[in-house]
């Protein structure tokens, strides 16, 4: 319950920052700043830009990723942007196109 | 990993929720209900209800069908159908909708309007209990007017009906004796009295008219 969801019919343009995960089901623009992890689900779509400590893509994410932990592409995630993360993981049949750095 | 994706199915899929570490600024579209346990600033746009529990915070023009308070809102509700300010719920701000309840315990500042009242039925009584809060506001300017002016004061504030036992008072008072101005003062200090002192009077015309056909 305490888990915060955004819905698929929501539109939310500015910015959302806080300490628990995040699931997005709808659309997101502007910018996310989370302590905890980002998850953008098949019918989400994210243009902004992303500061948590995981992210998990199977929607659409538009911008630049700084994750403190990891970044996963699931197989039907598609990504434009930078990504800049310790681990990322991008998997079979996932789009993407932007930079990756791995640096720690 | 696991504990994140836990529980998102168990909350089901028509609802959006922002949790109450969770801070939102701008502006907020949607379709479906939206439970904030969070803070939201901005302004906030549905089709649907917005719920407000107790630990969420709302600074936002808010937009909606249904809106039920139980945290904090700062801002004005446009409402199609109703608000609710629950036992728990605060709020600064003005709200416009056909229903609006407020609950013992609520506590609100700001203007209430339940749009053309005039052609509204009295549903139900819940439907009417904010309507003394906006009242008690006006009120105090009509106990200012009898002190001003007895008589004119008394014809705006009393209905059609009270307008007829000014018209005689005035009559009777410079006929009779000009020394007794004291008398239309204590007429307009009870102005509750009126429809009973109204009554005699018109019984007395009846009867005087009686006397002269006799």
């Amino acid at each position: 319950m305490a888990n915060t969801v955004i819905g698929n019919t929501i539109v939310i343009d500015g910015e959302i920052s806080g300490d628990e995960d995040l699931t997005i089901r709808g659309t997101v623009k502007g910018k996310i700043a989370l302590s905890a992890s980002l998850i953008v689900e098949n019918s989400g779509t994210v243009e902004a830009d992303i500061e948590t400590k995981n992210v998990e893509v199977s929607g659409n994410v538009t911008g630049n990723i700084t994750s403190t932990e990891r970044v996963e592409l699931k197989s039907d995630g598609r990504m434009v942007g930078d990504i800049k993360a310790p681990r990322i993981l991008i998997a079979d049949g996932a789009v993407f196109k932007g930079n990756v750095d791995m640096e720690r | 990993m696991a504990t994140a994706r836990t529980p998102t199915p168990s909350s089901p899929d028509g609802a959006t929720i922002i949790g109450e570490s969770v801070h939102i600024r701008g502006q907020l579209n949607g379709g479906e209900d939206l439970h904030v346990l969070g803070r939201v600033e901005g302004r906030v746009d549905l089709e649907r209800t917005l719920v407000v529990a107790q630990s969420g915070i709302v600074k936002a023009e808010v937009s909606v069908k249904n809106a039920i308070i139980s945290g904090v809102v700062v801002g004005n509700i446009h409402a199609t159908e109703s608000v609710e300010l629950t036992r728990e719920g605060r709020m600064v701000g003005d709200i416009y909708s056909p229903r609006i309840i407020i609950v013992d315990g609520a506590s609100f500042r700001g203007n209430v309007d339940m749009g053309d009242i005039a052609n509204m039925p009295a549903r139900k009584p819940s439907a009417e209990r904010p309507r003394p809060a906006p009242a008690a506001r006006p009120a105090p300017p009509p106990q200012a007017r009898p002190t001003l002016t007895a008589k004119p004061g008394a014809k705006p504030a009393a209905p059609a009906p009270a307008a007829k036992a000014p018209e005689k008072a005035p009559d009777k008072a410079p006929e009779k004796a000009p020394e007794k101005a004291e008398q239309p003062r204590p007429a307009s200090v009870t102005p509750l009295e009126p429809p009973a002192a109204k009554g005699l009077p018109q019984k007395a015309q009846k009867t005087r008219v009686i006397v002269k056909r006799k």
